[in-house]
């Protein structure tokens, strides 16, 4: 009797130690330090920008002409700009439209890629060689270029068109939005492209497992096996690779406001304030220290956590 | 292999026509024609230019002309500059970016591998933890902050190094390290990944096991299997530091194809737009050739997909 | 002491002598051009790059004192008109030659003028020269026949022009770089590429030596020009540096010697700098900048509410707190220095008045704002661009309690959108062609013209401003031009003026300059100091 109390206990003890793989990879991020910051910044930027409006001492078109150019100090913590607006809380609200952007340019790649590669992934054969083909000739396109063409396009072709037609409610949502919805859309179609390709890959190798064929043989439907068997197994590398590619939404974000294609003013985003302020920067150079740090401090973060992830998730894989 | 080489030129060959097709239906579909002018034109000269430059033709047709002078190498007029044709844009400038962004690429590598190794060796240490710190604020900081600050640090104020332009080898130098320092990040962490991966595999343990020096384990084992994955983002790395120079172009008043770019598409010069966007899109077509073929010698699974 | 060594000695010493003798260092003047020139050719330039280049480079029968703007002689060395203002004669001087030898000629004008028309050369800035007789017509495509337009050479060194209507303004216009001589020969042989350095042929007191696609140009000293002996900076060094700050670090850096795209952020840092507040010049500019409203569209095809939002805006403040650049607010369209503008003293158009500006927006029907549309405020891509419509959008909404969208586009669709169907609200400067009202209230705001964006229309107004073409007793154009402005900026406001530009200038101690208000300035007229 003892004996079998005994192996009861052994088994629950052993029970409770198999964790599963997701416990395992959280404890191994808790131990990368650099992550374990990394996500603690994010988690701060998503609250900032939530609660933007709680947070900032000031609106962020909120400004005092005779004010302007401002050095940091009492009242303006960081600074003013060219209109007297307070740069912390520009900068705060800044984190919106960059987290937007960062996220909405991830997921929606995301959404695409994966769909697309998991499709070819698991149709094989000519469909998966044609699909690939489209891939890489998608690879052929500079994305640079691309994503310029396409803003040029949008601003161009919906800046001023009437209501009620679809180019008008593109346009109205793209204005409720501050601007950012074309942006989304942009940097989407652009940036799909290594997601479909890891997607598929994955899909391939999981394809030819043995679970995968004993649902078959168990009668599952080809949906349902995607959905019950492939998806979850791959969901976590991928989203994971999404995550390191974040950091260069935002820069892309940065780089067409620079250059005039991002953001209506005055919605503030740290690229169009850095494009401001560049100009400037020999007299005033808080105008660009700041969002620069801002932006720098992001990527940091974004991409110290997204190599935990991966490190975490399972130090041997290739991505 | 033969085989494999040839269906690899006839894809690239395809990857590049129908990147011409999107790019010149892209074009065309943006508003406004490179003939716009302040004051509008008489539509008898506007008629005029648009049958110089075959604009009046529908749209297959000028297409096909299109195709039919790249045959010939012949990217066509440019619509802005009159005595200039987009083969001369190209040859003129193209050479500087390309100039550019070769060393910028070199600081890169330079700089990443180190990097990704010794952080790879030391995996969570601090020495990784700084080797990736100073890696990501290499790809952090955006080089439209950083370009002006070093021109100023190291132009105007300490007088080290030219403010600006174009020239020998001293006016490289900043907008390299400008441009290289983001990419840099990327190369490093990827030599760390890899090279993580590698340190792991059999045939370290037993080399190892054979007794040789941890050193010569890492230099000849272990980094030549590591650099395997990191070249085939070589390719296209190189080929996007000659795309990302738009900026660093611009900053510095670089004449190069980058800066030169972003002016024909204010312009709305199609034929320069086309012609850079094909330049370009050839060039990383061109680069994912070489590194497949590369591949392909290296490692004789891939020539049977 | 041995013979070969006293030898020695001497030629070593002579050697020292010559080396010591100040070679001829050559005056180097290094200017911007911030952009690569889209041309060089007279009859196409239109921006104000090529504009300065061609100045250099090409002479025209009449010229512009940079600093009075009067016209003076230059090609030509008099010249007078018929009673009846329609038949220009101009004589020209006989001593001077092209580049390649041959003598600047009436034939050279006369074929400079038809070429400039001559609907196969697209010329932009044709459309200046209609005042010519049969001009449209074959700049249209009208007339295939070069001969029906008004130009004649009637002697080796006499040109006749033949005009539509008499104009006071025409010696302005001869000496437009588009109707200056142009080398027939030389053009006929190379064609597009005649501007190359190589294959370039000019008549100017510069010539163009060197040029390095979008790096920069080199102009040197013309040594057979007839002022060749007046003129002292031999080279003129042409950059091409787009980024003002990237300019300004340049001519801090001692690299650049004359700076014209100042940073406005860097105004203050300047003024407060004991060197460069010294370097800095504030010019005159014979430009405008305004925003203009559509009249058509709705809700600014009610004068009331367009004399609201041009209420609404405390330029005063913007030149002050944003600009920095000392600018003139304006509320009339023409600037200082125009034939024919308007002093401010007279109080016509609207200037900033909030009460004003709220009283307006109520009697067209929208009392503190309520059922104001969201409307649009459009401008081209540029930062400072970007900045004044933030101001503005800024002041209207809190003055006017409504809400204003921006947009951008760059300038090519910009113009494309502008002539089509204007925005609500659209930015635009307009600079002069000639300083005279003309070219401002006429060519711009006549309800016929093409530029007539804001498609603004009063039959008064066409009325006066195309009399005042015609009259000759300036002191009753004057009269003319001030109604006229009152119609348009005032009465009916078809647009707010915002302000009258100036040009910030930097330049080096050691250069001696002028500054022209409308831009091209003689370089042969510029010393540098030694030292």
């Amino acid at each position: 009797m003892k004996i079998r109390v005994k192996e009861k206990e052994e088994t629950s003890k052993a029970k409770v130690k198999e964790t599963n793989l997701w416990k395992d990879a959280l404890h191994r991020l808790m131990r990368n330090r650099m992550a374990t910051i990394g996500g603690v910044i994010v988690i701060a930027l998503c609250i900032t920008a939530i609660f933007a409006p709680l947070v900032a001492p000031y609106a962020y078109d909120e400004g005092n002409f005779w004010n302007n150019y401002a050095k940091p100090g009492k009242e303006y913590w960081l600074g003013a700009d060219f209109m007297g607006r307070d740069l912390l809380s520009r900068i705060i609200y800044g984190t919106r439209v960059s987290l937007s952007v960062g996220l909405m340019g991830a997921t929606v790649s995301f959404v695409i890629g994966i769909i697309y590669g998991l499709i070819a992934g698991y149709a094989g054969g000519k469909v998966d060689n044609y699909m690939m083909r489209l891939v890489d000739i998608g690879y052929g396109v500079p994305t640079l270029l691309f994503i310029i063409l396409l803003m040029v396009y949008f601003k161009s072709s919906f800046a001023s068109i009437q209501p009620g037609t679809l180019g008008g409610m593109l346009s109205s949502i793209d204005n409720a939005l501050g601007g950012m919805f074309f942006i989304f859309i942009g940097i989407g179609i652009t940036s799909w492209l290594g997601m479909a390709r890891l997607a598929r890959g994955m899909t391939l190798s999981l394809k030819e497992k043995e679970f995968i064929e004993t649902a078959r043989a168990m009668g599952a439907s080809n949906l349902r096996i995607i959905s019950r068997h492939i998806l979850p197994n791959i969901i976590g590398p991928c989203i994971i690779s999404q995550t390191l590619t974040i950091p260069t939404y935002i820069l892309y974000e940065a780089f067409l406001s620079f250059i005039g294609l991002g953001v209506n003013p005055p919605t503030p985003s740290w690229g169009m304030m850095i494009s401001e302020g560049y100009q400037g920067m020999r007299s005033y150079p808080h105008l660009v220290l700041f969002p620069a740090l801002a932006l720098s401090i992001t990527m940091f973060a974004f991409n110290f956590l997204g190599d935990g992830l991966r490190d975490a998730l399972d130090p041997h894989m290739k991505l | 292999m033969f085989a494999y080489i040839i269906r690899r030129i006839f894809w690239a060959a395809i990857i590049l026509l129908i990147l011409s097709l999107v790019t010149f239906t892209l074009m065309h579909m943006i508003p406004g024609g490179p003939f716009d002018r302040e004051k509008k034109l008489p539509s008898e000269i506007i008629a005029n230019l648009e049958a110089y430059y075959h604009l009046d033709e529908p749209f297959w047709k000028q297409y096909l002309n299109y195709l039919g002078g790249i045959l010939h190498f012949d990217l066509g007029p440019s619509f802005t500059s009159r005595s200039r044709t987009v083969n001369d844009i190209i040859r003129q400038q193209a050479p500087i970016s390309a100039q550019l962004g070769l060393f910028a690429f070199f600081i890169a590598v330079a700089l990443g591998i180190p990097l990704g190794i010794l952080g790879a060796l030391k995996q969570n240490t601090a020495i990784d933890y700084t080797c990736m710190w100073l890696a990501i604020l290499g790809v952090s900081l955006p080089n439209m902050a950083l370009g002006p600050f070093l021109i100023w640090i190291f132009g105007l104020k300490l007088g080290w190094l030219p403010i600006a332009r174009w020239g020998g080898i001293s006016h490289m130098i900043l907008p390299a390290i400008t441009l290289g320092t983001a990419y840099s990040a990327i190369i490093a962490r990827l030599t760390r990944a890899s090279m993580l991966q590698v340190i792991r595999e059999d045939y370290i343990r037993t080399a190892r096991a054979k007794g040789l020096s941890e050193r010569i384990v890492m230099l000849h084992h272990a980094l030549k299997n590591a650099l395997i994955p990191v070249t085939t983002v070589l390719g296209p790395i190189f080929a996007i530091i000659i795309t990302g120079s738009m900026i660093v172009e611009q900053i510095f008043a670089i004449p190069g194809i980058g800066k030169y770019f972003v002016t024909s598409v204010t312009n709305r010069d199609y034929p320069v737009i086309m012609g850079i966007t094909l330049f370009f899109g050839a060039l990383i077509v061109i680069a994912n050739l070489v590194v497949d073929i590369t591949y392909g010698f290296l490692d004789p699974r891939i020539r049977y997909e | 002491m041995k013979k070969g060594t006293i030898v020695l000695g001497i030629i070593t010493l002579m050697c020292v002598s010559i080396l010591a003798l100040p070679v001829g260092a050559k005056t180097v003047l290094r200017w911007n051009l911030s952009t690569e020139p889209p041309t060089l050719d007279p009859a196409l330039a239109t921006d104000t790059t090529s504009v300065f280049v061609d100045e250099q480079l090409f002479l025209g029968l009449t010229d512009f004192n940079d600093e009075t703007n009067e016209v003076i002689p230059e090609l030509a060395k008099n010249w007078f008109a018929s009673d009846d203002g329609l038949v220009w004669t101009f004589i020209m001087r006989d001593d001077v030659k092209w580049t390649d030898g041959k003598p600047v000629t009436a034939y050279d004008v006369e074929y400079g003028v038809k070429r400039t028309l001559n609907p196969a050369t697209a010329s932009d800035y044709a459309y200046v020269l209609y005042v010519i007789k049969g001009a449209q017509d074959y700049n249209t495509g009208e007339v295939e026949d070069a001969s029906v337009v008004g130009v004649k050479a009637v002697g080796d060194y006499i040109v006749r022009f033949e005009l539509n209507h008499p104009a006071g303004y025409f010696p302005a216009i001869a000496g437009m770089w588009i109707a200056r001589p142009q080398p027939q020969e030389t053009i006929e042989k190379w064609g597009d590429k005649w501007t190359m350095p190589e294959n370039i042929v000019t008549n100017g007191h510069y010539m163009l030596k060197e040029w390095v696609h979008d790096d920069y140009l080199v102009m040197v000293k013309n040594p057979d020009s007839y002022e060749a002996d007046k003129v002292q900076i031999d080279e003129i060094y042409c950059m091409m540096v787009t980024e003002a700050s990237t300019a300004q670090s340049l001519y801090e850096g001692g690299e650049l010697d004359v700076q014209e795209i100042v940073p406005l952020e860097d105004m203050d840092r300047i003024k407060a700098d004991a060197v460069l507040s010294k370097e800095l010049y504030i010019a005159p500019r014979l430009c405008t900048y305004y925003y203009g409203f559509n009249n058509e569209k709705f809700p600014f095809d009610n004068p009331l509410v367009r004399k609201a939002f041009s209420s609404a805006i405390d330029r005063e403040t913007l030149i002050a707190t944003v600009l920095k650049g000392e600018q003139k607010p304006a509320t009339t369209f023409s600037c200082p220095g125009i034939f024919g503008w308007v002093d401010p003293a007279e109080e016509i158009g609207h200037p900033f008045n909030v009460e004003k500006a709220r009283a307006f927006l109520a009697q067209a029907g929208y009392p503190g704002g309520e059922g104001f549309p969201v409307v649009t405020l459009m401008f081209n891509t540029s930062e400072s661009h970007r900045k004044i419509a933030q101001v503005i959008q800024d002041m209207c909404q809190r003055v006017l309690n409504v809400k204003i969208n921006l947009a951008n586009q760059e300038w090519g669709v910009y113009l494309k959108t502008c002539v089509e169907d204007a925005p609500q609200i659209y930015r635009l400067g307009w600079c002069a062609d000639y300083p005279d009202a003309n070219n401002w209230l006429n060519d711009v705001f006549n309800s016929k013209s093409e530029s007539n964006y804001a498609n603004f229309s009063n039959p008064e107004y066409d009325k006066l401003v195309e009399e005042a073409a015609r009259e000759f007793d300036p002191a009753k154009r004057i009269e003319m031009y001030k109604k006229a402005e009152r119609i348009l900026c005032d009465t009916d406001a078809g647009i707010a003026p915002i302000y009258w530009y100036t040009r910030v200038v930097l330049t080096k101690p050691y250069v001696e300059r002028t500054y022209a208000p409308m831009g091209g300035e003689h370089i042969k007229d510029w010393k540098i100091l030694p030292g």
